[in-house]
C-alpha cells in the first residue's frame, strides 16, 4: 500500500468521522443534562433518516431538503423517546430507563424492518460526482459536503448552548438541577428540548451516514450505537469538544484499518485496546467537560 | 489512641486540612468543631482512608494506618457515620446491621466461608443486641429507606458499632435533630463511652459538644486554632473570633 | 411437542445467561460482557467434547471455569470504571471475545470430515447429544436440572450474608467499605461467579444447537442478558425466570401468529413494562404480598 493511499483513507475517515462526532455529542449532551444513557439515540438518528427516505419516495425532493426532513423527523422521534422512556419512569433507578431505551431501540428498528422488509434502501447524496484533486491528493465531494454540513450543525449547537436562553437553561440544569429549578427553569421542558435538539443532530448524522454509504439499512443501528458510545467515552463524558475530536479520530482509525486489513484481526486488537484505554484512563482524553465545568 | 501527625490534604490549591496534629486519648469523647468548610469532614475522611493524604501520618495505637483503605481502617478498629446518612436503603434494618458484622474478633475466629455465607450465631446475637440498644427492635424487617429520619440516624450509629470498634468517628450525628433527640443522643454517646469506645465527635450543635465531650479541638481553614476542655474553649478569645465571628457571636452560636 | 421442548431448552439456557448477569447487577455494575463469557464456555466445552472426546459434564465445568477466570481478570481493571464507562468497556471486551472466535481456526480430521471451530464459518457438527443417544426430552431435562441447581444456589446465596453484602455494595460503595466490606474482593467475586454461570450456559447452548458461530455472541445477546434480570426485578432469582418466560415464551413465541408485527410489539412491550413496573416484574411489593399469602396459609395450617 502506498503512503498516499494511507493519507487518503485517513482524510476520508476524518471527513466521515464528523457524523460519529454528531452522534457522540448527542449521547454526551443527554448524559450531561439527565445523567442517563439513551441507548435508543442511534436508532432515533437512523429512524429520522428513514422517515425522510419514505417521504422522498412519495414526493421527489432535492437531497438537501431530504436531509432537513431527516433532522426534523429525528427531533420528533427524540421527543417521543423522552416521553416513552424518561418522562413517566422514576429517574432514581438508572437500570429502568436503560432497559426502556433498549426496548425503544428494538421498536424503532423493527418499525423500519416492517416497513422496508429489512431490505437496504437507496439514499440520495450531494456532490457525489465531484472530486477535488490536489496533485496526488484528493477529496471526495460528498464527504467534504458532509464535513461542512456537520460542522455547521455543531456551530449552530454551540451558539444555542452558549448564546441563547434555552442553552443557558440547559447548562444550568446540567450543572445544578435543584438550583436551576429554584430559578424558575422547568427541568422537564429542558430535558425534553435536549432530546429534541440532540434528536435533530442525530437525524442529520443519520442522513449523512445514509448519503455517504449510499443506502440505509436497519443493520446500521447497532454499530452506530456502539461507535457513538465509544466516541462519547473516549471524548470524556459530558464533553462536547471531546466528542468532536474523538468522533474524527474514530472515523480516521476505522477507515484506515478498513483500508489496511478489512474486518479481521485488527478489529479484535482495537477492541482490546479500547478496553484497556477505558480502564486505565476512565476520564477520557479530555477530563474537563463543557457542560459540567 | 488516635494520633494525627502534621496531617495535610490539598485539593488543587485549596488546603482543606493543613498541618493538623491531634492526639485522642483512650476512652475520651473528643470534639472536633469549626465553622463550615474548616476541614472537619475532610479530617474524618482522611482518618478512614476515603481520600489519600497529601502529607503527614495517621496512627492508631501507634500503628501507621495512613495508607489503609476504608475497609482496612475498619478492620484496624475505626468505624464511622456519615454527615448525610448513608444507609443501604433497599436492605432491611436487620440486614444493614448484619452486613456490618466485620469485627476483628469475628475475622479471627470464624473461617472465611462461614462468615460470608451464613454469618455465625454470635453475629446474629450481636445484631439483636444492637437492635435493642438503638430501640429499633420492632423495625427489624422494615427497609432502611422507609425509616423516619431520627431512626435512620440511630441505625447508622448502630451499624457503625457492629464491628465493635475501638474508635468511633461521628460526622455531625445531631444534624437535623430536635432538642429531645439531641438529649437522647447525648445519653447514647455516654453509654457507648461506658463500653470503652473512644469517640471523635464532629459537630455543629454546641449544646451537645459542650455537654458531652472531654476535650475539644477547633479548626479554622484547615488549621487547629485551639484545643482544650470545653470550658477553656468557650473562654478562648481566638475561638470566639474565628468561630463565632466576633461581635455577632452570641447570635450565631444560638443559631447553631 | 418438539416445539415445546425446544422452547423449554431455550428458556432454560437464556435464564442461566440472565442469572449470570443478575449476580453482577446486584453489585450495581452494568456489564455487557456476559455474551463473551457465554461464548468462551460454549467454544471450550464444545471443543472438549467434539475434538477431545470428553464427557459433557467435565467439559462444561472446564469451559465455565475458564470463563470464570477470564471474568475475574476482566473484573480487576473494570473496578476502576463505573456507569457508562463500564458499559462501554465491557462492550469492548465482549466484542473482543467475539472477534477472537471470528479469527479462531482449529480443525482436526474426524473420519471423513473436518471438525472444529473454523473462523467466520463457525463451529459446526457439535454432535455430542445425537452421538450419545440423548433425546430432546433428555436434553431439556438436563438443562432444567442444571438451571434449578443454579437457581437454588443463587437463592441460598441471596438469603445468606453474601447476598446482603453484594446488595450493600450495589447500594452505596463508600458506606459498604466503611462497614468493612472489601470492595475489590466483592466485585471481582461477583464478576467471576457471573462469568462461571455464563460459561455453563454457553456450554449447554453449544451442544443443543450443534452449531455455533461468533455472531451468536454479539452485543445483542449481552443486552438480553442484562435485560432479563432488570425486567424481572432484582429482588430475587425467580424474577429473571419470569422475565425470560415473558420475553422468549410470550413475546417471541406466543406472538408468532402476528407475523412480523411481533418484533415490533416486542420492543414496545418492553417500554410499556418499564413504565408500568419500573422496578421489574417481581418487585418488593410482589415479594411481600406473596410472602404474606404463604405465611397466612401456614398460620391457618398451624391453627
Amino acid at each position: 500500500m502506498e503512503f498516499i493511499d494511507i493519507v487518503l483513507s485517513i482524510s476520508d475517515g476524518v471527513l466521515f468521522g464528523t457524523t460519529y462526532a454528531l452522534i457522540g455529542i448527542g449521547f454526551t449532551m443527554i448524559f450531561g443534562v439527565m445523567h442517563k444513557i439513551n441507548l435508543a439515540y442511534a436508532a432515533t438518528s437512523i429512524g429520522g433518516a428513514y422517515v425522510s427516505w419514505a417521504i422522498s419516495t412519495l414526493v421527489p425532493l432535492p437531497a438537501i431538503l431530504v436531509f432537513l426532513i431527516s433532522a426534523i423527523a429525528a427531533g420528533v422521534i427524540g421527543w417521543l423517546v423522552y416521553l416513552c422512556c424518561f418522562r413517566l419512569v422514576p429517574l432514581d433507578t438508572p437500570l429502568t430507563t436503560l432497559l426502556a431505551t433498549v426496548g425503544m431501540l428494538i421498536f424503532i428498528d423493527e418499525v423500519v424492518v416492517h416497513e422496508t422488509d429489512g431490505m437496504p434502501q437507496p439514499y440520495p447524496a450531494i456532490f457525489d460526482d465531484v472530486f477535488f484533486e490536489f496533485g496526488e491528493f484528493g477529496l471526495r465531494g460528498d464527504l467534504l459536503f458532509i464535513f461542512v454540513l456537520s460542522f455547521a450543525a455543531m456551530l449552530v449547537l454551540l451558539y444555542l448552548l452558549y448564546r441563547t436562553r434555552l442553552g443557558i437553561a440547559t447548562r444550568a440544569v446540567a450543572q445544578q438541577p435543584m438550583a436551576a429549578q429554584l430559578c424558575g427553569i422547568s427541568i422537564e421542558r429542558t430535558n425534553a428540548s435536549t432530546f429534541v435538539i440532540t434528536g435533530m443532530l442525530g437525524g442529520l448524522a443519520g442522513a449523512m451516514i445514509g448519503a455517504s454509504v449510499g443506502v440505509l439499512s436497519p443493520l446500521l443501528t447497532l454499530p452506530v450505537t456502539v461507535k457513538g458510545l465509544i466516541v462519547t467515552v473516549i471524548g470524556g463524558l459530558g464533553s462536547i469538544p471531546g466528542a468532536i475530536i474523538a468522533g474524527l479520530m474514530v472515523g480516521a482509525f476505522e477507515n484506515l484499518f478498513l483500508a489496511l486489513r478489512g474486518v479481521t484481526e485488527r478489529d479484535m486488537y482495537v477492541m482490546l485496546l479500547l478496553f484497556l484505554f477505558l480502564t486505565f484512563r476512565p476520564g477520557g482524553l479530555f477530563h474537563r467537560s463543557a457542560l459540567r465545568d | 489512641m488516635l494520633e494525627l501527625k502534621v496531617l495535610s490534604k490539598h485539593f488543587g490549591g485549596v488546603r482543606a486540612v493543613d498541618d493538623l496534629s491531634l492526639a485522642v486519648e483512650k476512652g475520651q469523647i473528643f470534639g472536633l468543631i469549626g465553622p463550615n468548610g474548616s476541614g472537619k469532614s475532610t479530617t474524618v475522611n482522611l482518618i478512614c482512608g476515603v481520600f489519600p493524604v497529601t502529607s503527614g501520618r495517621v496512627l492508631l495505637d501507634g500503628k501507621d494506618i495512613t495508607r489503609a483503605q476504608p475497609h482496612q481502617t475498619l478492620a484496624a478498629g475505626i468505624a464511622r457515620t456519615f454527615q448525610n446518612i448513608r444507609l443501604f436503603g433497599q436492605l432491611t434494618v436487620w440486614q444493614n446491621l448484619w452486613v456490618a458484622q466485620n469485627g476483628l474478633e469475628d475475622r479471627q475466629r470464624e473461617n472465611f466461608l462461614r462468615r460470608w455465607m451464613s454469618g455465625n450465631r454470635r453475629a446474629r446475637e450481636s445484631v439483636e443486641e444492637l437492635l435493642e440498644f438503638s430501640g429499633l427492635a420492632d423495625k427489624r424487617d422494615a427497609l432502611a429507606r422507609n425509616l423516619a429520619f431520627g431512626e435512620q440516624r440511630r441505625l447508622e450509629l448502630a451499624r457503625a458499632l457492629s464491628a465493635k470498634p475501638k474508635l468511633l468517628l461521628l460526622d455531625e450525628p445531631a444534624a437535623g435533630m430536635n432538642l429531645e433527640e439531641v438529649g437522647a443522643l447525648d445519653d447514647r454517646l455516654r453509654k457507648i463511652q461506658d463500653r470503652g469506645v473512644t469517640i471523635l465527635l464532629v459537630e455543629h450543635v454546641m449544646d451537645l459538644v459542650m455537654g458531652v465531650t472531654d476535650r475539644i479541638a477547633v479548626l479554622n481553614f484547615g488549621k487547629k486554632i485551639a484545643e482544650g476542655t470545653p470550658a477553656e474553649i468557650q473562654d478562648d478569645p481566638a475561638v470566639q473570633e474565628a468561630y463565632l465571628g466576633g461581635a455577632g457571636g452570641r447570635r450565631a452560636a444560638a443559631a447553631g | 411437542m418438539d416445539f415445546l421442548l425446544g422452547l423449554t431448552q431455550l428458556i432454560g439456557v437464556h435464564t442461566i445467561l440472565g442469572l449470570s448477569a443478575y449476580v453482577v447487577l446486584l453489585t450495581g455494575q452494568v456489564t455487557i460482557a456476559q455474551a463473551g463469557f457465554f461464548g468462551i464456555g460454549a467454544y471450550i466445552a464444545a471443543m472438549l467434547t467434539t475434538l477431545a472426546g470428553w464427557h459433557i459434564v467435565p467439559a462444561m465445568l472446564v469451559g465455565a471455569s475458564v470463563a470464570g477466570v477470564v471474568a475475574c481478570i476482566v473484573g480487576f481493571p473494570a473496578l476502576r470504571v463505573k456507569g457508562l464507562m463500564l458499559v462501554v468497556a465491557t462492550t469492548a471486551f465482549g466484542e473482543f471475545v467475539r472477534l477472537f472466535w471470528f479469527n479462531f481456526d482449529y480443525q482436526i480430521a474426524k473420519g471423513e470430515i473436518m471438525v472444529g471451530p473454523e473462523g467466520g464459518e463457525g463451529f459446526k457438527q457439535i454432535r455430542y447429544f445425537p452421538e450419545n443417544g440423548w433425546t430432546t426430552g433428555d436434553v431439556a431435562l438436563f438443562i432444567w436440572v442444571i438451571l434449578i441447581a443454579i437457581m437454588l444456589a443463587l437463592w441460598w446465596m441471596d438469603r445468606s450474608r453474601a447476598g446482603a453484602v453484594l446488595r450493600a455494595v450495589g447500594e452505596d460503595e463508600l458506606a459498604a467499605q466503611s462497614v468493612g466490606i472489601n470492595l475489590t474482593a466483592t466485585k471481582v467475586t461477583a464478576f467471576a461467579v457471573g462469568g462461571f454461570i455464563a460459561g455453563i450456559g454457553g456450554g449447554i447452548y453449544a451442544h443443543y444447537t450443534t452449531h455455533i458461530e461468533h455472531a451468536n455472541f454479539s452485543v445483542l445477546l449481552a443486552t438480553f442478558a442484562i435485560a432479563y434480570p432488570i425486567l424481572g426485578g432484582l429482588t430475587n432469582v425467580t424474577g429473571t425466570l419470569f422475565a425470560v418466560v415473558f420475553i422468549q415464551g410470550i413475546l417471541v413465541e406466543g406472538l408468532r401468529f402476528m407475523g412480523d408485527w411481533r418484533n415490533l410489539l416486542f420492543g414496545a412491550l418492553i417500554v410499556v413494562a418499564m413504565n408500568v413496573r419500573p422496578r421489574g416484574l417481581i418487585d418488593e411489593r410482589v415479594v411481600m404480598i406473596v410472602g404474606r399469602a404463604f405465611s397466612t396459609r401456614k398460620g391457618r395450617a398451624d391453627a
